[in-house]
C-alpha cells in the first residue's frame, strides 16, 4: 500500500534534505524546530490493464457523450489531437499512453471505415515535435501510416490559412483554433494530466489554438488572478479557457476528451535513480552508494553531458486512470485522480519556502534549461502547487537551488535569448515587460519563421513564462538562488547566495530572525493543500 | 618647460609596439614618449600666431595609437619630429605684454587644433578650407609649418601635453565664464562626434542607428545624434556598465553587449537573419537591419559587425580611426552599404536653411546642453603619465570614460 | 606400417589382432573384430528390446538448456548470429512495444520462409524472453542424424516438434517447458514457403496456448525468403522486417483451430502493416479484407507465382557465359 504524502517537523536527528538541483543533487540540512520538509506521496498503484480500461473509457463515456463507436461514422471527417512534448516530465518510458489510446481510437475508426483522419499534436505556441518525439509519443506504426501522407503533424498557430476564427465570448475573449479541426465531424483529443493544470478545455482552446485567442488568458492580469492556477475553481486562467471552451461547444465543434493520469513513478521504484523518490531516513546502503556515485559521476562530467545523460532518463509512470466523453464531465474526474496522487495536507504558511529546482520543465525537454524557464519551474510551476493559499506567507522569502547557468538552446529558444539580453535587462516587471515589449515579440517575422519552419518556441513564448511567475513576484517579499550564477541570477532580478546557510542569512533581512522555513520535496510531484 | 615628447626612435618605435600588442598602452613605459622636464619652448611661426598655457589636455585614441605603435604609416609624412601629443585643449591665453603673469582663467581658450591653409599661411587658401570644410584641407603638409595635421602632430606647434605650445588665432575659440575646464575639454572630441553624426544624413524616415562603441566618441556621436533626431531609435553596444550607464543617460534607447549586437539589432528592425553555419547555428548577418551604423571602434570586428548589421544600402559612419583592416566586403557590395570616414570638423549645415555653423559650436551647444565635463574621469599630472596613459588604454575595463593632463598649478585649479 | 606394439595388458592376442586388423585394413577389420570390440549378436531365442530411439522427436534436449549451454548460445547469438544477421538481413523491428504488459512464458508465432528465420528472431526477440527461449523445429529435419540433433539443441536451443503425425511426447515436453517459464518459438505453418506464398497454420500453438494458458506472439517476417529461399544454398544479403503483434489471447468460444486460424490472421495483418501501414492494415482487417499470406487457390499454379510476383525481386539470373568458339 503506497504511502500518502506528509509533512515532517524537522528535528535534530532529522538527516540532510535532498534538494534538486539541476542536473546535480545538493543535501542540506534545516534548521531544526522551526523547519519543516513537505514529502510528495508514494507511486499510487498503476491500472493492472492499461489496453482494458481504455477500451473501457472509450466505450462507457461520461457526460452527455455517446461510446466514441457511436461517434465515428464513414466518410466523416476525424480530427485526433494529442499533448505535446511538454508532457509528461520526464518522458515516459514506451509505449507512451498517447500511443496506446489513439491506436484504440484508430481502431475503432478503421473498424467504422473512416477515411480522413488527421493527427494533430496541439502544441500551442510550444517548439514542433522531432519526428524523433513524435515516434515516441505515438509509436513507429501511427506515424509511419500518417506522417507520409501528411495527415500527422504539428499545429501551426502561425498559419492564416489554418486558422479558424470561432467567435467570442461575452468578455470579448477572441477564440480561434485549427482549422482542419474546428471544421472535423468529431475532434478527439488524448490529454496527458502530469499536473492539475493540464486537461480540461485548456486542451483544445490553448492546445489547438494561436496568439490571438491565447493572449486573452496568458496575461498578467489573468495569472495574478489565478490563484493558483494549479486549482482550476480558483484560476482566472481556466475560467477564461472555460468561457473559450464554451463557444468552441456553441459553435456546434463535438470534442471526445480523453484524459489519462499518471502515478509519482517518476524516478522508478529500483534503478539507479529510485534514490531521488525515497525519503531520506529510509535511504539503504545500497542508496546511499548511489547517490553518492551518482553525485561524484555527475562532478566529473561536463554540463552537456548531463544533460544529455537526464534527459536520456524515459520515466516508469504509471497510468492510473482514463476516462473519456465530454470535455467538463471528464475533467473533474481527472482532477480528483490527480489530487488522489498530488494532494498534501498542510497546516498554515510559513516565512521561507525553499525548493530544489530539477532538471527539467515543460519547456526543455531535450533542451537547455535556460534562466528565464529556471523562473519560471519555481515562480510559476513549483510556487503555484497550492490550493487554498500559497505556502509561503505574503511578503516572504523563496530560497530556490539552480544553478542557472546563462545558457540557451539556440534552436528552442531564440526569442528567449533575446528577452533575456534585451528585456530583462531593462526590466523584471511583468505588467511592463507586457505592455512595452509583448507585442514586438509577438508579431517578429524571425521568431514566426522558426517557429514555424524550425524547432523554435513561439516569439511571445518567454513572455508567458515571466507571466507564469506574475502571481509569485507580486506575492514573495525577495526570491534567492542557491548555487545560481549570479550574473544571470541578477538579471533575473534575485539575489544570488552561495549556500543555503547564506540565504537563509539574507531572508532574515525580509522575514525577521528565526523565520518558519518549509521545504518543498518535489519532484516527484506534490501538491499542497494549504489551511 | 615640461613637455611629453614624442621622438623618432626607431628602437622604442620596435619596442613600444611589442609592448603595445602585449598590454594596450604599455607603449608609454618602453616606447618614444619621454617627459622632458626643460625642454625647448616653441618659435612663435609669424603673425597672428599666440603662446597659450594649457589647462587641460585630453589622451585621445588617436594618441594611444600613436604611444603604442598602431598607427598607420599613412600619419608618417603627415606629422613631424619630435612633437609634443595633445590636442585636445583648453588653454588660457598668454598676454604678450605680460607673460610671466599667473593665469586667472579669465582669458581661457579652446583649442581647435587642425593646421589649415590660414595656420600655415597659405595663400590662397585651398578650395576645402574656403568651403569651410577645415579637416580636408590639402596643405597639411605644406606652408610655413612642418608637416602635421593638428597641433599634436607638428614639431613646430608644441603640443597639450605641455605646459606651454603656440596657436594660430584662428584655431582659438574663447570660453565661457561659467564652464568648468573640463567641459571645454571635451569640446573637440564632441565637435567630431557632431560632424560625423550631421554627416551620417539622418533623416525624418530613419528609424534605427546603431553606435558600436561606447567609449568617449561612442558617448558623444550617441549625444550628437540624440540632440539631432530626437525620435530615432538609437541602439547603443556597450562592453562595460559604466558606459551601459552613461548611455542611458545620454539618449540611448536600448543597449546591447557585443556578443547580442546581431540578436539585437535584429531583433529592433524586427529584421530576417542568415547563418553560415546551417539552419541551426549562430546568426551570421541580418537580411534587414539598422539605417545607419556609427562605428566608434574602428576594429576589424567592429567593422564587420557593422557590415552584418546594416540594412541594404545602409550608411556605416567610420568614427573611430581604423588602420590596416582585414574585412570581407562581400556585404558591402551586396547589401550596397556605403561606408563613409568622419574626420574632424569644420562648418556644418545642421538647420533646414542651410546656415552655415562653425561645428565647435555646434559642438559647445552639445556640450552645455548635456553637461559634458563629467565625462572627464580622471585627470593626471604629467609626469604621472605612464598610468595615464594605461588608464586611458583601458578606461572601459576600469570604468573610465575621459583621461586627460592636468596642467594647471593648484592656484590655476583653485581659481574657478 | 608401424611396428607391432606389444601392449601391457591381454598383449597377446590384442597384438596379434591389431596386427591382422592393420593387414587387413579397414571396415573389413572390424567386421571381423571379435565381442567386445565388436557389438554382441542376439541369441536366436531371445526376443531383443526395441532400441531406445535417442533421434528425431525423442532426442532429449534437456542438456542444452543447463546454464554451460546457455551461456554457449548467449555468446554464440551476440557474438556471431547478430552480426551476421545485421550484415545479411538488416533487420527492421516494429512492434516490440505490444509485448510492454507482457512477461512471463509467451510462444511466438512466425510465417516461415527462410532458415533465416530462426536466427534472424533469435537475435531480435527481445528481452526477457530471447535468452529464455527454445524453438520449435522439425524432428525429422533438425534432429534426424547424431550430429544435426545436439547441434540444433545447443546453437538454437531447439526442440523436436513431430510435424508429420501427432506426438504426445513432443507436445508435452514442449508444455512442460512452458510451465516452467520458457518461452517457445513456433513456426506454425509447419515448414518453410515452398514457392513463396504461405502455408495455412496449423493448430499446435494454439493448442498449447490452451493448454497451458499462455498468450500467443505473433510475428511476421518480411524479406527472408529473398534472403534464403527454400531450396537455395547459399544466402543473398537483403533486408528484413519483423513485426510483433498485439499478445493474443484464446477466446471463450474458440478452439485451437479456430484460434490457430486467428494467428494466421493476425500475421497477415501485420504482413499488410509491413506492405502499407498500420492505419490502412486495421481498416482493412475490420472490412475482411487483408490480403492472404498463402495465395490463392487455383490449380494452375503459374497464377500463384504470377500473383506473388510483386513481391518477388525481378532480377534476372546470372547469365551462363558460354565458352568463346
Amino acid at each position: 500500500m503506497p504511502r500518502p504524502g506528509f509533512v515532517l517537523d524537522v528535528d535534530k536527528s532529522t538527516p540532510p534534505i535532498l534538494f534538486h538541483h539541476g542536473e546535480q543533487f545538493r543535501l542540506e540540512r534545516l534548521p531544526a524546530g522551526r523547519s519543516r520538509v513537505i514529502y510528495p506521496a508514494e507511486p499510487i498503484e498503476a491500472l493492472e490493464d492499461p489496453e482494458g480500461a481504455i477500451r473501457h473509457a472509450l466505450l462507457n463515456p461520461m457526460g452527455d457523450s455517446k461510446p466514441l463507436p457511436d461517434l465515428l461514422t464513414p466518410g466523416m471527417k476525424l480530427t485526433i489531437a494529442f499533448d505535446d512534448i511538454s508532457l509528461p516530465l520526464p518522458q515516459m518510458r514506451a509505449p507512451d499512453i498517447r500511443q496506446r489510446i489513439i491506436e484504440q481510437v484508430l481502431d475503432l475508426a478503421a473498424a467504422a471505415g473512416v477515411d480522413d483522419v488527421h493527427l494533430i499534436a496541439a502544441l500551442a505556441l510550444h517548439r514542433r515535435m522531432t519526428e524523433t518525439e513524435l515516434r515516441h509519443a505515438l509509436g513507429d506504426r501511427i506515424y509511419d501510416a500518417f506522417a507520409p501522407h501528411g495527415t500527422l503533424y504539428n499545429h501551426d498557430a502561425e498559419d492564416p490559412d489554418n486558422l479558424l476564427f470561432v467567435g467570442e465570448t461575452k468578455h470579448g475573449e477572441e477564440v480561434e483554433i485549427n482549422k482542419r479541426a474546428a471544421e472535423s465531424d468529431l475532434i478527439v483529443y488524448v490529454n496527458l494530466n502530469i499536473v492539475a493544470m493540464d486537461g480540461g478545455w485548456k486542451s483544445t482552446a490553448t492546445g489547438l489554438s494561436s496568439y490571438r485567442a491565447i493572449r486573452h488568458h496568458h496575461n498578467v492580469k489573468t495569472m495574478e488572478q489565478s490563484k493558483s492556477f494549479m486549482d482550476r475553481h480558483s484560476s482566472e486562467l481556466h475560467h477564461s479557457n472555460w468561457r473559450q471552451g464554451k463557444v468552441l461547444r456553441d459553435a456546434g465543434i463535438k470534442i471526445f476528451q480523453i484524459e489519462t493520469t499518471i502515478n509519482n513513478n517518476t524516478f522508478g521504484t529500483d534503478g539507479p535513480l529510485s534514490v531521488l523518490q525515497k525519503r531520506e531516513w529510509e535511504w539503504s546502503a545500497k542508496d546511499r552508494i548511489t547517490f553518492l556515485g551518482m553525485q561524484k559521476g555527475l562532478d566529473v562530467m561536463s554540463a552537456k553531458q548531463r544533460r544529455s545523460a537526464f534527459h536520456s532518463w524515459r520515466a516508469p509512470y504509471g497510468l492510473t486512470s482514463v476516462q473519456a466523453g465530454e470535455v467538463e464531465a471528464v475533467h473533474e474526474v481527472t482532477l480528483k485522480h490527480c489530487f488522489d496522487q498530488h494532494l498534501v495536507a498542510v497546516e498554515g504558511q510559513t516565512d521561507v519556502l525553499t525548493m530544489g529546482l530539477p532538471f527539467i520543465c515543460p519547456y526543455n525537454v531535450n533542451s537547455v534549461m535556460n534562466p528565464i524557464l529556471v523562473m519560471c519551474l519555481g515562480l510559476g510551476y513549483f510556487f503555484n502547487l497550492y490550493r487554498g493559499k500559497p505556502l509561503v506567507r505574503e511578503g516572504g522569502v523563496l530560497i530556490m537551488s539552480h544553478p542557472t547557468p546563462w545558457d540557451f538552446h539556440p534552436v528552442h529558444h531564440p526569442s528567449y535569448i533575446d528577452f533575456f539580453e534585451q528585456v530583462l535587462a531593462d526590466t523584471t516587471d511583468p505588467a511592463e515587460i507586457e505592455q512595452r515589449y509583448e507585442k514586438q515579440f509577438a508579431e517578429d517575422e524571425w521568431y514566426r519563421h522558426l517557429y514555424r519552419t524550425s524547432y523554435a518556441y513561439h516569439g511571445v513564448h518567454p513572455f508567458y513564462m515571466w507571466y507564469w511567475g506574475a502571481h509569485a513576484l507580486k506575492h514573495l517579499g525577495r526570491v534567492i538562488i542557491v548555487g545560481g550564477d549570479p550574473k544571470s541570477v541578477r538579471r533575473l532580478g534575485f539575489m544570488p547566495a552561495s549556500t543555503l546557510q547564506d540565504a537563509l542569512e539574507m531572508a532574515t533581512d525580509v522575514v525577521g530572525p528565526q523565520p518558519t522555513i518549509t521545504h518543498l520535496h518535489n519532484p516527484p510531484i506534490l501538491m499542497a493543500d494549504v489551511s | 618647460m615640461k613637455a611629453l615628447v614624442f621622438a623618432r626612435k626607431p628602437a622604442r618605435y620596435v619596442a613600444a609596439v611589442l609592448a603595445g600588442r602585449v598590454v594596450s598602452g604599455a607603449g608609454a613605459k618602453v616606447g618614444p614618449l619621454k617627459l622632458h622636464e626643460d625642454h625647448d619652448i616653441p618659435e612663435l611661426p609669424g603673425p597672428g600666431w599666440r603662446y597659450i598655457k594649457p589647462r587641460l589636455a585630453g589622451i585621445c585614441g588617436s594618441d594611444l595609437a600613436t604611444i603604442d605603435g598602431t598607427s598607420s604609416r599613412y600619419f608618417e609624412p603627415i606629422v613631424s619630429f619630435p612633437f609634443v601629443p595633445g590636442h585636445e585643449i583648453v588653454a588660457d591665453l598668454v598676454d604678450p605684454a605680460n607673460p610671466k603673469a599667473p593665469a586667472d582663467g579669465s582669458n581661457r581658450v579652446i583649442l581647435e587644433p587642425v593646421l589649415g591653409c590660414v595656420a600655415r599661411n597659405v595663400s590662397p587658401v585651398c578650395e576645402q578650407c574656403a568651403a569651410g570644410n577645415l579637416g580636408n584641407c590639402m596643405n597639411i603638409a605644406f606652408g610655413d609649418l612642418s608637416p602635421g595635421l593638428q597641433s599634436g602632430f607638428c614639431c613646430d606647434t608644441g603640443g597639450g601635453w605641455s605646459t606651454l605650445m603656440v596657436a594660430h588665432e584662428s584655431q582659438l575659440h574663447s570660453v565661457p565664464a561659467h564652464w568648468t575646464d573640463e567641459m571645454a575639454v571635451m569640446v573637440e572630441p564632441a565637435a567630431c562626434a557632431v560632424h560625423a553624426a550631421l554627416a551620417a544624413g539622418i533623416t525624418p524616415g530613419t528609424t534605427t542607428v546603431v553606435v558600436l562603441g561606447a567609449g568617449t566618441l561612442g558617448l558623444l556621436t550617441l549625444a550628437a545624434i540624440r540632440s539631432i533626431a530626437p525620435d530615432v531609435t538609437i541602439l547603443v553596444v556597450a562592453k562595460h556598465p559604466e558606459q551601459r550607464d552613461e548611455a542611458r543617460k545620454l539618449g540611448a534607447d536600448h543597449l546591447a553587449e557585443p556578443a547580442e549586437i546581431k540578436r539585437a539589432v535584429r531583433r529592433l528592425t524586427g529584421s530576417k537573419a542568415l547563418t553560415n553555419a546551417g539552419p541551426d547555428g549562430p546568426i551570421d548577418r541580418l537580411t534587414g537591419g539598422a539605417a545607419v551604423v556609427f562605428d566608434c571602434v574602428g576594429s576589424s570586428e567592429s567593422l564587420a559587425d557593422a557590415i552584418a548589421v546594416s540594412g541594404p544600402r545602409g550608411r556605416i559612419m567610420l568614427v573611430g580611426m581604423a588602420g590596416h583592416t582585414e574585412l570581407d566586403l562581400t556585404g558591402l557590395w551586396h547589401k550596397e552599404l556605403q561606408l563613409v570616414g568622419t574626420y574632424a570638423y569644420g562648418t556644418e549645415e545642421p538647420a533646414a536653411d542651410g546656415t552655415p555653423r562653425r561645428t565647435f559650436d555646434l559642438a559647445m551647444e552639445l556640450v552645455e546642453n548635456h553637461d559634458l565635463g563629467r565625462l572627464v574621469t580622471a585627470t593626471y599630472p604629467l609626469n604621472r603619465y605612464t598610468e595615464a596613459i594605461s588608464h586611458a588604454a583601458n578606461a572601459g575595463r576600469r570604468g573610465a570614460i575621459k583621461i586627460a593632463f592636468d596642467l594647471r598649478t593648484e592656484k590655476e585649479r583653485d581659481h574657478l | 606400417m608401424s611396428k607391432p606394439t606389444r601392449l601391457p595388458v591381454n598383449g597377446r592376442s590384442l597384438g596379434e589382432l591389431a596386427v591382422r586388423a592393420a593387414r587387413n585394413s579397414g571396415a573389413t577389420a572390424w567386421r571381423n573384430a571379435p565381442f567386445p570390440l565388436r557389438a554382441p549378436t542376439v541369441p536366436d531365442g531371445v526376443t531383443p528390446l526395441r532400441p531406445k530411439a535417442k533421434l528425431g522427436a525423442d532426442y532429449d534436449t534437456e542438456w542444452a538448456r543447463s546454464y554451460p549451454a546457455r551461456f554457449a548460445r548467449v555468446l554464440l547469438v551476440e557474438g556471431l548470429v547478430r552480426p551476421m544477421m545485421d550484415i545479411l538481413a538488416a533487420p527492421k523491428i516494429d512492434g516490440v512495444d505490444r509485448l510492454h504488459d507482457l512477461d512471463g512464458p509467451v510462444i511466438f508465432a512466425a510465417n516461415h520462409h527462410s532458415h533465416v528465420d530462426t536466427p534472424l528472431l533469435l537475435a531480435t526477440i527481445p528481452e526477457p524472453w530471447q535468452h529464455h527461449l527454445a524453438i520449435v523445429a522439425g524432428a525429422d529435419y533438425f534432429f534426424g542424424n547424431r550430429l544435426t540433433a545436439p547441434l540444433s539443441a545447443l546453437a538454437i536451443g531447439a526442440i523436436p516438434m513431430e510435424r508429420n503425425k501427432v506426438n504426445r511426447k513432443s507436445a508435452d515436453d514442449a508444455a512442460a517447458l512452458l510451465d516452467d517459464g520458457w518461452s517457445l518459438l513456433i513456426f506454425p505453418e509447419g515448414g518453410r514457403s515452398p514457392d513463396g506464398w504461405g502455408q495455412a497454420f496449423r493448430p499446435g500453438a494454439g493448442y498449447l496456448s490452451f493448454r497451458c494458458g499462455v498468450p500467443v506472439v505473433p510475428i511476421h517476417l518480411e524479406g527472408t525468403g529473398d534472403i534464403l529461399r527454400k531450396g537455395r544454398t547459399f544466402p543473398k544479403p537483403g533486408r528484413t522486417t519483423i513485426t510483433f503483434g498485439s499478445p493474443l489471447r484464446p477466446a471463450e468460444d474458440e478452439d485451437s483451430r479456430t484460434f490457430a486460424a486467428r494467428i494466421q490472421a493476425t500475421v497477415e495483418q501485420l504482413a499488410d502493416e509491413t506492405t502499407t501501414d498500420w492505419f490502412n492494415a486495421r481498416r482493412r482487417a475490420h472490412a475482411g479484407t487483408t490480403p492472404s499470406l498463402v495465395g490463392p487457390d487455383t490449380v494452375g499454379a503459374w497464377r500463384r507465382t504470377w500473383q506473388l510476383g510483386a513481391n518477388t525481386p525481378k532480377r534476372a539470373r546470372s547469365q551462363r557465359s558460354w565458352p568463346k568458339l
